[in-house]
């Protein structure tokens, strides 16, 4: 009997009562009180939410909601595999059967695109996001007529539950014993990644090379390097560049480090291989999203809990990486009650408020208020809250265009076939130029493609 | 009946005996891993500490859902069962018997064929729709009727072949003694086809019970699932998989005393006024 | 009186046994009629119709173009439809055969046991009782490459590890091997109940004219056996083409497309990047390569009888 359930939960409540205690906050629970929006009496609403890691502090702070403003929000929790699915019907037909869906930063523009969600100033005008809520990839914002997240121009359509970068981490003893500081520039990552590894046995940087995510992991190196998939997106510029000189050099030096400091497997591995690598003790770094941080961090899940540091990305001639952001948004769909929309808002209102958020960080959530997150900073638990709080500014959201799903497939394999050795980083840019362009052309974008590299 | 003798005896003995070790192993690999702690699996440990904590989460942790989604779980699949075997027997005994036109079993068959052949993906849709605008939605009553559909393809083509098996004399011989054709169908077809019926049975039943799509479409907490319940744990980015393998094991259990208890139910049942 | 109604009578019975016999078969066959037309119609015709057209969602109402070509043109510019239907055939092929193989002898087997059968058949299905989502989770434990068990013996015997799911050569062998652990037992199932319900007095009869075991298996049990064993393959080989479940939990499609499977590709047309009036056309024609599948099985079977006749 090692452990027993919530014994996590009670940690992370513990260490965080200490952290407020320190910080100042518990000695204030009045004045706390005061910042909660008085939201009113609002009629019943369902939330589809998905199992995640934050899901414990999002059921947490649903609790602390209906207790205080006597409102109920019932919580339909869906497998991941399922929110799509789920979100889509909801928003089919005459009446959707869920007045609050958390949707994929991934998935958002399907939704915004066909009008099926409701822009939040649609049901109170003067509602603003508060200041201190983190830009998070912009994901919650469009601009219909830029075709485009962005809150320049751009109606806000919800809410992020959490903004889930990534960070780099590792093992602080590791480094410690190589004699090794953990790498500040790309060039370093791939050669101290060799010389952990040599060190210590350990894999020296591990991130995902499988045909789902491998696009995601590459993306920051492409941005850091100047290029992008296509010209100039957000103006309407979809002209692929992908195939550019700078692509290659990023592909070339990404590759060269899984390759180099990756297991054999790195072609097949998953987000969930990745913190699996790490917790067993197998990696020396990995590449990860900040919600596994509870897991590295929870000594019955991890053997290397205690052990760990984080780092923001690394620079690539004086650029930071850009940190990839696959957050959520939680909105409103159209097709529901003037009432029912009111009671969705008026939860979203409550959800970002100061309060809400320190009992969402309480009970193991990641919060979206720099005003909770960053006095925490300092506390040896939260040794990741820098590099992540670094990584966020300026993190992007990929997929913010109606054809993402189908560029990243494309993209996708074509980089795994480059990190299996099925085709050199020209050719598998090159294919992937001609292939992207093609989606464009199809869908009706100006579009066009940069002449191929030559082998 | 077809017994082994000699060396032929002791070969058949270790093939068998090799794929019940094969069956077995990774059953027991699943078992394993549902008394281990996160760590121990993480590391890939072959001894470690048992411990009762996934099966203590599964069950009684605080977001469990997962008594009841055995009770939803339960009901779909022993009710479905019971009318797709009454209603697949029936239509398999009509066609395979009682010379409908051509037209009329062709069809019937080509249907519920393409029918089974069509991806689960492109049929949920529609049911969603059809669901809903029968006030259906989030019921046991919609994942009844449609694991019924789903299992009648299988059911009607298998136990169409066991009835072919069945001599056309007995049933004659029956007719002749003066029973009703629903006679005939009762006492001589219904004994015979018996391992059929079961085989049948365990097949719509054990589908019904992991169907995972269109449980997820149709239902949500009231109505879910088992697997519902169990993909839970194989979140976005982490897949939780000593809970996972817990929940399983937990899930095995009342399916397989329910079909044991089916099969005792069907066997009495079915035998006892046998005109053999 | 009494003559002429005894005579009336005899006229009269097989008019009423032919009604009822009528009124039996058309009772009988209409609750499943009734359910397929409920609930398989509209699907059909919508994925027919969506086969057609160029769909989009706009202010949450669905609009359809008919525009049948441009699916045709999607399909033939599509490269990655020729490799997942390959894989697919391929995949089929070497599970459906080895688990009829393996289900076969061993529902054989099992039948000429004398004590033990019921638990025989316990253990043997205890695989289709594992809800799919836990299979694909525990299997890829199981293929794990730095702490699976199967690595983790051949590192004990000294050997160099080897990455199941992820070396080209191995992956879809490997997800054959998870199919054919989880598939088989329904097979076995099948020929199992099959072997249960043979009739003893045609054996009986057979070993009686001096039959032996090789000839009561190759003329007497195997014919009999038939009608099961082609419902197993026929409904094997279509759960098979369609297989998905395994595919995305353990490869998602690779390395590269070494595990591409027409279900993935489906999956992602129509689900993922949401172009439903292709994905439908996708749909319909792996359905018409499943049925062509299937025909295919059954005349080249039939030529095989008629040559051996």
């Amino acid at each position: 009997m090692k452990t027993i359930p919530g014994s996590a939960r009670q940690r992370w409540r513990l260490k965080l009562g200490a952290a407020l205690l320190a910080v100042g906050f518990a000695a204030t629970p009045v004045l706390a009180q005061e910042d909660v929006p008085d939201v009113g009496e609002q009629v019943p609403i369902t939330a589809l939410i998905n199992a995640s890691p934050w899901f414990s502090g999002f059921e947490a702070a649903v609790a602390l909601y209906e207790e205080q403003t006597g409102n109920v929000v019932e919580l339909d929790v869906t497998p991941y595999s399922g929110m799509l699915e789920k979100a889509r019907n909801a928003v089919r037909g005459a009446e959707s059967t869920h007045q609050l869906l958390n949707i994929d930063g991934g998935w958002t523009v399907e939704f915004y695109e066909a009008g099926t969600l409701t822009p939040l100033n649609e049901i109170d005008p003067e509602f603003k996001l508060p200041q201190e809520v983190f830009a998070c990839g912009e994901t919650h914002w469009w601009n219909a007529a830029k075709r485009w997240r962005t809150p320049d121009g751009g109606a806000l359509y919800g809410v992020p539950p959490n903004c889930n970068t990534h960070m780099q981490v590792y093992r602080t003893d590791i480094f410690e014993q190589a004699k090794l500081t953990p790498p500040v520039t790309v060039d370093d990552v791939a050669v101290s990644c060799k010389a952990v590894q040599a060190a210590s046995g350990l894999y020296g940087y591990v991130t995902r090379g499988e045909r789902g995510s491998i696009r995601f992991e590459w993306s920051p190196y492409l941005l850091a390097h100047g290029a992008d998939i296509a010209a100039d997106m957000e103006n309407g510029d979809y002209t692929v560049t992908i195939n550019s000189p700078q692509a290659l050099t990023a592909l070339t030096k990404f590759l060269d480090i899984l390759k180099g400091c990756g297991p054999d497997n790195v072609a097949a591995l998953t987000q969930n291989d990745v913190i699996q690598l790490m917790a067993a003790g197998k990696a020396a770094e990995i590449q990860v999203v900040v919600a596994a941080m509870s897991s590295l961090t929870d000594p019955a899940k991890s053997v290397v809990a205690g052990k760990l540091g984080a780092v923001p990305n690394p620079i690539v001639d004086g650029r930071k990486l850009p940190s990839p952001i696959g957050n959520w948004s939680l909105a409103i769909p159209q097709n529901i009650s003037k009432e029912q929309k009111e009671a969705a808002l008026a939860f979203l209102k409550w959800f970002v408020s100061k309060p809400a958020q320190e009992a969402y960080v309480e009970a193991g959530g990641v919060p979206v208020r720099a005003d909770v997150l960053e006095p925490l900073a300092d506390q040896p638990d939260y040794f990741w809250v820098k590099a992540y709080l670094s990584n966020l500014d300026g993190a992007v959201s990929p997929f913010g265009y109606a054809e993402a799903a189908e560029v990243n497939e494309v993209l996708g394999l074509r980089l795994n076939q480059a990190l299996i050795g099925e085709l050199s980083p020209t050719a598998a840019l090159n294919t992937a130029a001609a292939e992207i362009e093609a989606i464009f052309r199809k869908t009706g974008r100006k579009t066009g493609r940069l002449p191929d590299l030559a082998e | 009946m077809l017994e082994l003798r000699g060396r032929s005896l002791l070969l058949g003995r270790a093939l068998l005996a090799l794929s019940v070790v094969f069956t077995l192993a990774p059953f027991l690999y699943i078992l394993a891993t549902s008394f281990k702690t996160e760590i121990a699996i993480a590391t890939g440990d072959v001894l470690f500490d048992p411990t009762l904590g996934n099966y203590q989460q599964v069950l009684f942790g605080r977001r469990s859902n997962f008594v009841r989604n055995l009770f939803n779980s339960v009901t779909v699949a022993a009710v479905s069962t019971a009318i797709t075997l009454t209603i697949g027997l029936l239509a398999a005994y009509t066609l395979e018997r009682q010379q409908h036109s051509r037209l009329v079993s062709r069809v019937f068959l080509g249907w519920t064929l393409v029918f089974h052949v069509m991806p689960t993906l492109t049929l949920i849709g529609p049911w969603y729709l059809i669901f809903r605008w029968l006030d259906l939605y989030n019921t046991l009553t919609a994942l009844v009727l449609v694991h019924v559909v789903l299992n009648l393809p299988l059911t009607v083509w298998l136990l169409m072949g066991f009835i072919r098996d069945i001599p056309v004399e007995l049933e004659d011989a029956a007719r002749v003694d003066g029973c009703t054709p629903f006679q005939v169908f009762r006492k001589v077809v219904l004994p015979l086809v018996t391992p059929g019926l079961i085989a049948a049975g365990v097949l719509a039943f054990v589908f019904s019970w992991n169907e995972f799509s269109v449980a997820l479409t149709l239902a949500s907490r009231a109505a879910a699932t088992v697997p519902i319940g169990i993909a839970q744990f194989a979140q976005q980015f982490e897949i939780q998989n000593g809970p996972m393998a817990a929940a399983s094991m937990i899930a095995i259990l009342p399916a397989l005393v329910l079909m044991i208890f089916g099969q005792r139910f069907v066997v009495q049942g079915l035998t006892g006024g046998a005109l053999k | 009186m009494s003559v002429s109604s005894a005579i009336l009578d005899d006229a009269e019975r097989p008019v009423r046994a032919f009604r009822r016999k009528q009124l039996f078969r058309r009772v009988a066959l209409l609750p499943a009629v009734i359910m397929l037309v409920l609930l398989t119609v509209v699907p059909m015709l919508n994925l027919f119709a969506m086969a057609l057209a160029e769909i989009s969602v706009s202010r949450g109402q669905t609009e359809w173009v008919f525009r049948p070509l441009a699916n045709l043109s999607l399909l033939l510019d599509d490269t990655q439809f020729l490799t997942a239907t390959l894989n697919t055939l391929l995949f089929t092929v070497l599970s459906v055969s080895v688990e009829l193989v393996l289900g076969i002898g061993l529902a054989l087997l099992a039948a000429s046991v004398r004590r033990g059968k019921g638990w025989i058949r316990t253990v043997t299905i205890l695989p289709i009782l594992v809800s799919p989502v836990a299979i694909g989770a525990m299997w890829r434990l199981i293929y794990s490459y730095d702490f699976g068990p199967l690595n983790q013996i051949l590192e004990a015997f000294g050997l160099a590890k080897v990455g199941w799911l992820s070396e080209t050569s191995i992956a879809l062998l490997s997800v054959v091997v998870v199919d054919v652990w989880h598939w088989t037992p329904l097979v076995f199932l099948i020929l199992f109940a099959g072997v249960e319900g043979l009739p003893r007095e045609v054996i009986e009869a057979a070993r009686i004219d001096g039959a032996n075991r090789r000839q009561l298996l190759r003329h007497i049990v195997l014919p009999l056996l038939a009608p099961a064993i082609a419902v197993a393959f026929i409904f094997r080989s279509i759960a098979a083409f369609k297989v998905f479940d395994q595919i995305v939990l353990l490869t998602g499609g690779g390395p590269g497309t070494a595990t591409e499977v027409l279900s993935l590709r489906l999956y992602k047309v129509f689900f993922e990047q949401n172009i439903m009036g292709y994905g439908a056309l996708l749909s319909v024609v792996t359905i018409a390569m499943i049925l062509a599948f299937l025909l295919t099985a059954r005349f080249s079977l039939r030529w095989l009888e008629a040559r051996n006749a």
